[in-house]
């Protein structure tokens, strides 16, 4: 009964579903961005160092993603491994917000 | 003087008066904005049966083929289907006014006269400029009122080429470009709040400025297909019938020698 071919295994998936994955995992991706954000601002973290705890952050959030998938991404969203990684556009514009913001109000008013 | 060990003081009250409200006040205009787009938009007009069965019919052929490779019905039913949108199709029965009756079909009627797709047009065109007219608005507040000085420190660095956008108004060579003027917060909020307007508002929310920027062509094209509400259904039928019959050809059923497949994983074979 194990269906090995792509079109039949994505016949499966059931859409609404599909959605709401998506929509959660990404609410996820973005609080975790803003709160990466509001961590480098606040230790004040300048220019590389940012960037790498960036990085961490990301790390650190597909890592809970997998646990929480039980180790197979690919039953739980479209597009497997890469897709639990990757932190998206829009999130890498909320960190920088938040870095700068925090930072400003940390470091650079009295 | 221009070392960057040395920095600047900032009086906390740019932070209280400048940094803040340019935030909540971007914020605010956007969730007003996908409200007003909300609004503004026509409910769909009430079209007749006929009209609405004429548009449907389509569908229902492409939901059947869409899995005829591996269908999960049997094949008495699949081709019972089948057979029976084809000869709908062939004979014209699902068209609005019946089936064709002779040689001369009207034209279609041209976009820019007929009122249904000017309706379409105009949608599209005023969601554009609710898009496009709050950004020049904060644009223009921002520059006119929150001009001239400093506003935060950006945490990365920079190359020259942007202390021109990014320092505006304030005329100074060897300040670091990491310190900037309010335009650039401007520019931080307007990039980064859209995944908080995907979060508050939901996923397709009319309030994301950066996306009509970089699809410009893309919802100008989007808006093309609506006069095309005019399609000759009768060609599109006739194009489905043919397509109809090469799915036909694709079907097998997912069941199929499911007997087969159980005793084998059970151990036993006929």
């Amino acid at each position: 009964m194990s269906t090995a071919h792509p079109e039949s295994a994505a016949q499966l998936l059931y859409p609404p579903n599909v959605q709401f994955n998506a929509s959660r995992i990404y609410t996820i991706k973005f609080v975790s961005a803003c709160f990466a954000g509001a961590v480098a601002g606040t230790l004040g973290l300048e220019s590389w160092l940012g960037f790498g705890l960036f990085l961490l952050s990301t790390l650190l959030t597909s890592a809970c993603l997998y646990v929480k998938c039980k180790a197979k991404p690919a039953k739980y969203m479209a597009g497997g491994f890469w897709e639990l990684v990757n932190p998206g556009q829009e999130n890498m514009f909320s960190f920088l917000l938040l870095w700068t913001l925090f930072y400003g109000i940390v470091h650079v008013y009295d | 003087m221009a070392s960057s060990a040395v920095s600047l003081y900032l009086d906390p009250q740019i932070r209280d008066w400048v940094l803040f409200p340019i935030t909540l006040v971007m914020i605010l205009v956007g969730i007003l904005r996908h409200y007003v787009v909300l609004l503004l938009q026509n409910p769909p007009k009430k079209q007749s049966k006929e009209t609405i069965r004429e548009q449907r019919a389509l569908v229902r052929s492409q939901i059947l083929r869409a899995t005829s490779a591996f269908s999960p019905i049997a094949p008495t039913y699949y081709k019972s289907i089948s057979q029976s949108l084809s000869q709908a199709y062939g004979d014209g029965s699902f068209l609005k006014d019946g089936p064709p009756k002779g040689e001369d079909k009207p034209a279609p009627p041209n976009p820019l006269t007929d009122p249904n797709a000017m309706d379409g047009m105009m949608a599209g065109m005023k969601t554009q400029m609710v898009m496009m007219v709050p950004q020049m608005v904060i644009m223009g507040w921002i520059n006119f009122f929150f001009q001239g000085f400093v506003l935060i420190k950006l945490p990365f660095p920079l190359t020259l080429g942007f202390k021109s956008m990014l320092q505006r108004g304030i005329e100074t060579h060897d300040m670091d470009v990491r310190w900037v003027s309010s335009l650039s917060w401007y520019f931080l909020n307007f990039f980064g709040l859209n995944g908080l307007y995907r979060v508050i508002l939901g996923n397709d929310n009319a309030a994301d400025g950066s996306r009509d920027m970089s699809t410009p062509f893309a919802a100008a094209a989007a808006a093309q297909p609506q006069p095309g509400q005019v399609q000759d259904y009768n060609k599109l039928y006739k194009a489905e019938q043919d397509n109809l019959e090469f799915s036909e050809g694709l079907y097998s059923w997912v069941a199929a020698d499911v007997e087969t497949r159980i005793l084998k994983k059970y151990g036993r074979t006929i």
